[in-house]
């Protein structure tokens, strides 16, 4: 067997036209999935006996059920659904079959990125001692200020290392996306491979890009980890340079931040 | 000036209050003494309400409610009257030791940042820890975070100041500073309620010591009172036990034998315990 070496780079230039659409997929679905996940993060440990117990039921369903499973579910049988929906209840000549399929992508992963969010939130807050709250409250802070100001930034940044996990997974899944035709890096690349059966150099040009892609936001999220957890160093003799030169960046980002 | 009338509360089926009566004037300094177990710390948790009493009421200054009753406003009324120092210290990791004091008079109580500076430094000045205003607390030792923990309830100029075990986390070398620091404060004339195992502080600087078991005041008095003659048996075996200990660890006494001894140099040495003869061992 053979590798084209032109295809190769035919398709490179093909997919790399499909990395706005894997970005959007991975960044739109982190924006949407944030906010629920974070309540639900607060809501499990409010130990509120209800509410506690439809979250874990539905943590554990969404994580127990595979993620093509639940795209097949999504994108086959749900639009059906709806447009019975429209039909035969609001009467109404709504096309749901015009919908772009990026919002079934949106869905999917969505679903499934909260579901691992609040997991990855929870023990967050649980990292934060329960002393602290109790001191907040001391000096004279309402729970809400307390939660604000000591605990939530504190479990933001112990939460960055499994947010970005959970990033660079839902990267890669949403090469899935394929499957509901939506033209991401994956889908040109497989697109690209079908006019000459030539799909072993597809695959080769797409991993490529995918471990690329990964490593970036890997390198982002240490980046940020390292600016934000300062906090969590301690001063030895040798490290003592380097903290104050990231404790100084990190005071430039803050006041950057604060103009803005 | 504060006043808590029959106090009880209960984790469980676990009684740890039985009724407790504390009364605190201005300018005083009480020492909280007795047993692990006997309620010293709850106590001190439910003047703040750290923890909600099940039953009595509180007088403080103006403000008079039932512990039940109190809303979020009274509570909140409550504790910025009074300062809380913790045995782990409790600071908040992610502020520098100056924001951890500037905290409670920016955010609780509205100084503007300027004024909370000033007041923040001053009162780090207080405890010695002109130097470290930009250190996070894991870059301080022990000690100095608890410095950096009595700072944050003195900058907020309290009625009374409630420490809890505050050196009982401690490596001993350390205890010395937070010591110094309560010495100094209560010199100022500061109104403070301190539960400790410190005799040494106690027998110093109390105004006043009580002594409690099982959930009960048992007695209260002067230190001398309370040292010397203690009226009832059950303080006079608490003292004996941790006056012995206290020998124990001091090795230039004739009473501890040679084993004890090397113990006490290994591990008792330095917390700067001195043997007493108070007629009770």
């Amino acid at each position: 067997m053979e590798i084209e070496s032109g295809f190769m780079w035919e398709t490179f230039l093909v997919a790399l036209s499909g990395i706005p659409v894997t970005l959007k997929l991975t960044f739109v679905t982190l924006l949407i999935s944030t906010p629920p996940a974070f309540f639900m993060a607060l809501g499990k440990l409010k130990e509120h006996k209800i509410s506690s117990k439809v979250i874990g039921f539905y943590v554990s369903f969404v994580r127990g059920t595979p993620i093509v499973l639940q795209i097949l579910f999504f994108y086959s049988l749900l639009p059906t659904v709806l447009n019975c929906f429209f039909k035969n209840i609001l009467h109404s000549g709504y096309n749901v079959f015009a919908w772009n399929p990026i919002i079934y992508a949106y869905t999917v992963f969505s679903l499934n990125t909260i579901a691992v969010l609040s997991e990855v939130f929870r023990s967050a807050l649980l990292t934060v001692n329960a002393g602290q709250l109790e001191a907040a409250m001391s000096i004279g802070e309402t729970k809400f200020q307390a939660y604000t100001r000591i605990i939530i930034p504190q479990a933001m940044v112990a939460a960055l290392p499994n947010v970005g996990n959970t990033t660079v997974s839902l990267l890669k899944n949403t090469s899935l996306a394929y499957m509901m035709t939506v033209k991401d890096i994956t889908a040109l690349a497989k697109i690209e491979a079908a006019i000459g059966y030539n799909y072993i150099e597809a695959y080769l040009v797409i991993l490529m890009i995918y471990v690329l892609l990964c490593t970036v936001v890997q390198l982002i999220f240490s980046f940020a980890e390292n600016v934000l957890s300062v906090y969590k160093k301690r001063l030895t003799k040798t490290a003592d340079k380097r903290t104050n030169y990231i404790l100084s960046r990190a005071a430039a980002v803050f006041a950057m931040l604060r103009a803005v | 000036m504060l006043k808590i009338t029959n106090i009880h509360k209960s984790f469980g089926n676990n009684q740890i209050l039985k009724g407790v009566d504390l009364e605190v004037n201005k300018g005083e300094v009480i020492v909280v003494l007795g047993p692990s177990g006997s309620g010293k710390t709850t106590m001190l948790r439910c003047i703040n309400f750290l923890e909600r009493a099940d039953q009595g009421s509180i007088e403080f200054d103006d403000i008079k409610t039932d512990f039940r009753a109190a809303g979020q406003k009274t509570i909140r009324d409550i504790r910025k009257k009074s300062g809380f120092v913790f045995q782990n210290y409790n600071l908040f990791a992610n502020k520098t030791a100056l924001e951890n004091v500037m905290e409670g008079l920016t955010v609780a109580r509205g100084v503007p940042v300027k004024e909370a500076e000033e007041r923040a430094k001053n009162a780090l000045d207080r405890v010695g820890l002109k130097n470290r205003y930009d250190y996070y607390p894991s870059q301080l030792s022990g000690g100095q975070q608890q410095r950096v923990g009595i700072a944050r309830a003195v900058a907020l100029n309290p009625e009374v100041i409630l420490f809890d075990e505050p050196t009982s986390a401690l490596d001993p070398e350390l205890v010395g500073e937070v010591l110094n620091v309560m010495k100094d404060l209560a010199k100022s004339g500061a109104t403070m309620v301190v539960v400790t195992h410190e005799m040494d502080f106690a027998r110093d600087v109390a105004s006043k010591v009580i002594f409690m078991d099982k959930g009960v005041i048992v007695e209260e008095g002067t230190p001398e009172k309370i040292f010397t003659h203690p009226k009832e048996e059950r303080t006079a075996q608490f003292l004996k036990r941790i006056l012995k200990e206290d020998y124990r660890a001091d090795q230039d006494s004739d009473f501890t034998e040679k084993d004890d001894s090397l113990l006490a140099k290994v591990f008792g040495g330095g917390s700067g315990k001195k043997a007493y003869n108070w007629g009770v061992c």
